[in-house]
């Protein structure tokens, strides 16, 4: 089972609302692209790795999230330094990383829920106007979730019977039964959820 | 909207969640890692017709960025949207919007119905090579095209990047997604017609 970003904890971070916290990130990330001095762009890196300290996240949980981007920043600074030159590249990385290290702050102190109540309250005009069901999309989320290791346990069923059969799997002999059996797991659980209201 | 149709919804999302959770394939030189998401914007598009697919797609990136790690990698949270490769992500909501769009209009069949009685229609006088072909054509529009024609103006956008540079580093995708779009095509052709009977 996949679980979320968040770090439990009760700091300052932890209690602020989060529409607050992600208003502050969307405003913030907005204003910090049109940041081109460099002494600026290095407080504003300062104070997003500051928080993440007072987030309480370890350097290890940090480092798991940004070792994707690492090697992804490596070649664009390199692309960048190529062709702009080294202080432009130095100004790219470094707002980058501010901005995803940001994010991420707001994305470990928030818990799920939280962060759906914040969609549910974006949601509120346009269920006004009758154009979605907060409800509906609430247990869309929560069927997602609920369904992706369930999908895991299917293909590994598929996966065995297959190789039981001396068959070698490929993505048509994959993918036809994987969707099959969803399209008709769909119809059961339809059933089901209309059966209790 | 009927519980099926949200149910089919739920189901899709995690598909593509778990084809997500397959560990990218890194590419040299390229920022962005070669996935099997894309795979699964096309097969949404391809079988559920354009407005189901869209909200699949919506509801993926809406669950991405509530910090879920279901991106490839385990990337999660807005930090995601700060990152260079976010206009592929944001690209595969209309992608998979016009993916089913053409697909229903090339082949002038009716994307799967929630209601299981319309199955006769469609490919009357078609034979299946056509559809495989009509399939494909609306899989490399929507799911590779139109992510693209998002994407690549993003990440010049965020790393101020040469325009022609960055195209020229998303060519080493290319043969992959075709590929993507000709196996989504044959998959979606096969569910569809056993479905019609």
């Amino acid at each position: 089972m996949i679980g979320s970003l968040y770090l439990p904890g009760n700091t300052w971070l932890h209690r602020l609302p989060a529409g607050l916290k992600l208003a502050v990130l969307a405003v913030g990330s907005t204003a910090l692209m049109w940041v081109h001095s460099p002494s600026l762009l290095l407080v504003a890196c300062a104070l997003v790795c500051l928080s993440v300290r007072w987030a309480g996240a370890s350097l290890q949980q940090v480092w798991q999230q940004l070792r994707p981007l690492v090697w992804l920043l490596f070649v664009l600074g390199g692309l960048s330094v190529w062709s702009q030159g080294l202080w432009q590249a130095l100004e790219m990385i470094l707002r980058l990383l501010t901005l995803v290290l940001a994010a991420l702050v707001v994305s470990m102190t928030t818990p799920l829920t939280k962060m759906m109540q914040v969609v549910v309250r974006l949601l509120w005009p346009f269920q006004r106007l009758g154009w979605v069901d907060a409800d509906k999309v609430a247990l869309g989320v929560g069927l997602t979730l609920r369904l992706i290791p369930e999908l895991g346990v299917q293909w590994q069923e598929i996966r065995e019977a297959q190789l039981a059969r001396g068959l070698m799997p490929s993505p048509l002999t994959m993918g036809v039964p994987m969707l099959l059996r969803t399209l008709r797991r769909a119809d059961e659980i339809a059933e089901a959820i209309d059966a209790r209201g | 909207m009927k519980t099926k149709d949200i149910v089919l919804i739920a189901l899709f999302t995690a598909l593509i969640i778990a084809l997500g959770l397959v560990p990218p394939i890194p590419m040299p030189l390229v920022p962005v890692p070669l996935t099997l998401q894309t795979f699964g914007v096309m097969l949404a598009g391809l079988i559920l017709g354009p407005a189901r697919a869209g909200l699949v797609l919506l509801l993926y990136v809406t669950i991405a960025l509530l910090g879920l790690p279901v991106l490839p990698g385990g990337r999660a949270g807005l930090a995601v949207l700060a990152g260079p490769t976010a206009g592929f992500l944001l690209g595969m909501i209309p992608g998979a919007v016009v993916t089913g769009w053409l697909a229903t209009f090339l082949s002038r069949t009716e994307p799967l119905k929630a209601d299981s009685s319309s199955h006769h229609a469609g490919m009357t006088s078609q034979t299946s090579a056509w559809q495989i072909a009509h399939y494909a054509l609306a899989a490399v529009v929507g799911g590779l095209v139109l992510v693209y024609a998002i994407g690549i103006p993003w990440l010049v956008l965020v790393t101020k990047m040469d325009f022609a540079k960055a195209c020229w580093a998303m060519v080493v995708f290319v043969p992959g997604d075709l590929l993507k779009a000709l196996v989504a095509a044959v998959v979606a052709q096969r569910i569809r017609r056993l479905n019609m009977v």
